[in-house]
């Protein structure tokens, strides 16, 4: 289907790396969104400090959007690499803009642009920065003028942006906004503006864009978090940034370590002594950690990591996007213990189940893994507020009893399986965190008795836990007779794409089944779909449908209906409306 | 060192615990773990403000052994374990044990980086030469040519100098001690625990089974306090290096080097000066309006 989406304008800036693409992109994006436009901003880019090919791609729309177009309306080009990267991606009388003098296409190039009917136009940016008393490097600046005059927003809200980002640089504050001014008084021969959505919204002048990370840095701050350890790994590194750059505000302790094995390590210390940590890594890092999940889980510490996926195996696409290790997180460690996976999709999400994650993890005494992505941690988003604070639940022992506690109550096998938990040094009540099998102080035993007293109700959590856990959401039509499964970032796109759906197929009722608590996995919403008849159909960021399997294997039902895409990118809206046309067309299976 | 007939708070039955031994008979650990309840009583620590942080290994295997509130981790991560947990609540005393198996083979990095961040714990090593528990492989520190299970013709790796090492590192504070005299050990670690960042412990361990070579009588006849030297000064780096080196003949004991100066792990963390409360006491819901306002 080649059906443009409606209402939707997309601007895709292009250059090398250290070209300061994603400093261009965030600008034009806050502009947009002051002038009232919703935004959503995608990045792609390489593993390169220097060089290569990156993106930074702007969705404009009258509504709330949280996913991306896989064609641009406009292309803006600072280097040649980035022109034939992303040329093809040019939409029908797209429009592309660059400051490569003597720009020559290849055979294949031209035909697209003439098929397309693409007008290209050159600016001599570099020329025009230095005549408005800027450096060449401000060339970047001058395209943002000519932009963002060509995208119809006003020079106030254009400045007013420039002094926010350039705020720790007042040295070079004037030349740039001469750049600006330069740029949005160059007249463009060819190129014409963009027809943008016609409604905008004053109220996005007070709205966020956030990235997901953001998003998980502000919920740890919310959920009492005191120490945050991690280890640099793409896409879960801008989440040490942040907390390190507020931590003058929070006091937390912010603390790079050595090697993801001690992050994970000293997040369970820190647990165990009777703070709330946070560790967050990629999956080469949690590889590493996994034998310490399974520490936190038989010591009945809680412990949460945020595990930010990306295409792997090995180091795989460490810039791109994918969701590959559902499996990672359920399957994590060696041994058999209860567990929680929870996976975020957008901001909100974010924000709620880092939260949510320590309140069943200390309720629990388990770890929980809070998957995320590339696409969600580094995508930015425009939300207008964040979801209430949740309440910090921790389920300690009391102060008053905690004179009156035996050792052996901290491991006692009550009937949930969950026994009494306090610190270090709050109680006369000293007991062992034995990663060893244990009795119920925490002494070793290798009995069989107690061995499997303690072995049932450390799995006994599993249990209760699952029935304390939402069933998964349903957005959309209400009976549906078509019903997309999936998790994560997918739901963007779905969600953005069912208006079109409907539009598209009247005779159809579409809904999206959206997994937020993965594990232990809820499925009677699930099976209750299946068997009013709908079509339902798996949608996964991966290439073996690992939800789907872990569906299967708790329902028996099969999902023959499969869209899967493992090329690093996410599902763009153009994927989901082609790949649900093709089910439908194929009938039913 | 120091004579220690002192009368302490609590007492060090304090630290008894009903779990039998499971060591072999004449097994240095036996004295350690004398020498770790008389060093924690004299310190005037109860049992109910210590954290003991058990490696795996024979070492570990005394977690349930002796009182205190207790952790027994995984091979070779205990001391980020322990780090974490101390710098959570300097209120609870936290000692970490490990072997030379795990500490110098499986977990070698965190020992150097638990050094450099200078945090606020003791670590004891626990170095008998071998892996015990999995039945006298050759451990990073044993000897070359040694013939160990896992080697019948000797190992031909060369081995680690632990203190050598250390020393290499300019930590705060770094001891040398040994399992047969448990005077000698308590000392030690009454001073190890006085410091506020990292003390570094090397216990040279004899081990009956797996360890023919160097028992107990080889390293009592080879030890010194360097207390004897008369005029050594524990601020001399080069000094300590100096008397650190000779593991076959005159070995050096006692605390070798003491940088009183060194900022703990806490005294450099920039945001958190002024704070009187520990992270343990600190977790509540906070607003983050004044984050989102950096952010708009």
């Amino acid at each position: 289907m080649s059906t443009p989406v409606y209402q939707r304008t997309v601007v895709k800036v292009a250059g090398e790396s250290g070209q300061g693409v994603n400093s261009v992109g965030e600008i034009v994006a806050k502009s947009l969104k002051e002038s009232g436009y919703n935004v959503f901003g995608y990045r792609e880019y390489p593993s390169l400090i220097k060089g290569g090919y990156s993106c930074y791609q702007i969705d404009i729309a009258d509504q709330a959007i949280k996913s991306s177009s896989a064609e641009a309306d406009l292309l803006v080009c600072l280097s040649r690499v980035s022109v034939h990267a992303y040329l093809k991606t040019i939409r029908q009388n797209g429009q592309l803009l660059h400051i490569l003098p003597k720009l020559e296409f290849s055979t294949e190039e031209k035909e697209i642009l003439a098929e397309r009917q693409i007008k290209v136009e050159y600016v001599d940016a570099g020329k025009i920065a230095l005549g408005a008393g800027g450096t060449g490097i401000m060339a970047n600046t001058v395209m943002i003028g000519i932009l963002l005059h060509l995208l119809g927003l006003s020079e106030q809200v254009v400045l007013r942006v420039l002094s926010e980002e350039f705020a720790r640089k007042p040295e070079v504050l004037a030349a740039n906004k001469a750049c600006v001014a330069a740029g949005r008084e160059y007249q463009l021969e060819s190129i014409t503006p963009p027809v943008m959505p016609t409604v905008t919204n004053p109220a996005l002048d007070d709205a966020y864009l956030l990235t997901g990370n953001h998003a998980l840095a502000l919920g740890a701050v919310a959920a009492g978090v005191r120490a945050y350890y991690a280890y640099p790994m793409t896409p879960a590194s801008s989440i040490l940034t942040y907390l390190a750059s507020w931590y003058h505000q929070t006091g937390m302790l912010v603390r790079q370590v050595d090697d993801e094995i001690s992050v994970a390590q000293m997040t369970i210390g820190s647990m165990f002594m009777g703070t709330r940590a946070l560790c967050a890594t990629s999956g080469g890092g949690f590889d590493l950690m996994t034998e310490s999940v399974s520490l936190a889980a038989m010591t009945e510490t809680p412990f949460v990591c945020i595990l930010g996926q990306r295409p792997g195996p090995a180091t795989g696409l460490p810039t791109w996007t994918a969701t590959g290790d559902l499996n990672l997180a359920v399957y994590s460690g060696h041994g058999e213990y209860s567990r929680c996976v929870v996976a975020a999709s957008d901001i909100e999400s974010c924000y709620d189940l880092v939260q949510r994650a320590f309140n069943i993890a200390e309720k629990y005494q388990i770890p929980v893994i809070l998957l995320t992505e590339k696409e969600i941690a580094e995508s930015l988003f425009c939300v207008t507020k964040l979801p209430d604070a949740v309440p910090i639940e921790r389920h300690l022992v009391e102060t008053a009893e905690l004179a009156q506690l035996k050792p052996s109550d901290r491991y006692k096998a009550t009937e949930t399986g969950v026994s009494p938990r306090w610190f270090p040094g709050t109680s006369p009540a000293t007991f062992d965190g034995n990663g060893d099998e244990h009795l119920a102080d925490g002494s070793l035993t290798e009995e069989s008795e107690p061995v499997k007293v303690m072995y049932e109700k450390r799995m006994r959590k599993q249990e209760v836990l699952l029935s304390e856990l939402p069933e998964p959401v349903l957005y959309g039509e209400k009976d549906p007779t078509l019903v997309l499964v999936g998790w994560g970032s997918v739901k963007n796109t779905v969600v953005d794409a069912l208006p079109h759906l409907a539009q598209h197929y009247p005779d159809q009722k579409i809904a999206y089944l959206h997994y937020e608590y993965v594990y232990p996995v809820r499925t009677e919403t699930l099976k209750k779909l299946a068997d009013s008849g709908a079509k339902m159909v798996l949608i996964e960021n991966n290439y073996t449908g690992q939800l789907g399997a872990l569906l299967t294997q708790h329902t028996g039902m099969l999902f023959p209906h499969r869209i899967l895409k493992y090329d690093g990118r996410p599902f763009f809206i153009e994927d989901v409306l082609q790949e649900v046309s093709k089910v439908i067309a194929g009938g039913t299976k | 060192m120091s004579s220690h007939d002192c009368h302490c708070q609590p007492a060090v039955h304090d630290y008894f615990s009903q779990n039998l031994y499971t060591w072999c008979t004449n097994c240095g650990n036996y004295g350690i773990h004398a020498a770790v309840k008389r060093a924690l009583t004299c310190a005037n620590i109860k049992p109910d403000q210590a954290l003991l942080c058990f490696d795996i290994g024979c070492n570990g295997n005394g977690s349930d052994k002796i009182d205190g509130y207790r952790f027994h981790g995984l091979h070779g991560r205990i001391i980020p374990f322990a780090c974490g947990a101390a710098v959570a609540n300097r209120r609870v005393k936290v000692l970490a044990f490990g072997g030379d198996g795990g500490t110098l083979g499986e977990g070698l990095n965190h020992l150097l980086h638990a050094v450099r961040g200078n945090y606020n714990m003791t670590f004891i090593l626990h170095n008998n030469l071998n892996y015990g528990l999995t039945q006298g492989q050759a451990s990073p520190t044993t000897k070359p040519g040694m013939k160990m299970n896992s080697s019948p013709d000797g190992i031909t790796a060369d081995p680690i100098h632990p203190m050598r090492m250390i020393l290499g590192l300019e930590p705060s504070f770094a001891a040398r001690t040994f399992s047969g005299d448990v005077r000698h050990m308590t000392g030690v670690l009454e001073a190890a625990f006085a410091n506020p960042g990292f003390s570094f412990v090397e216990i040279l361990q004899s081990c009956p089974t797996y360890n023919k070579a160097t028992p107990h009588e080889w390293y009592q006849e080879r030890t010194f306090d360097v207390g004897t030297l008369g005029n050594y000064d524990s601020k001399n780096l080069v000094w300590a290096r100096e008397l650190a080196e000779d593991l076959e003949n005159k070995i050096a004991l006692g605390v070798l080097y003491h940088d009183l100066d060194k900022k703990s792990f806490h005294d450099r963390l920039a945001n958190r000066q002024g704070f009187t409360s520990e992270l343990v006491d600190e977790v509540s819901t906070r607003s983050v309006a004044d984050l989102l306002k950096i952010l708009q």
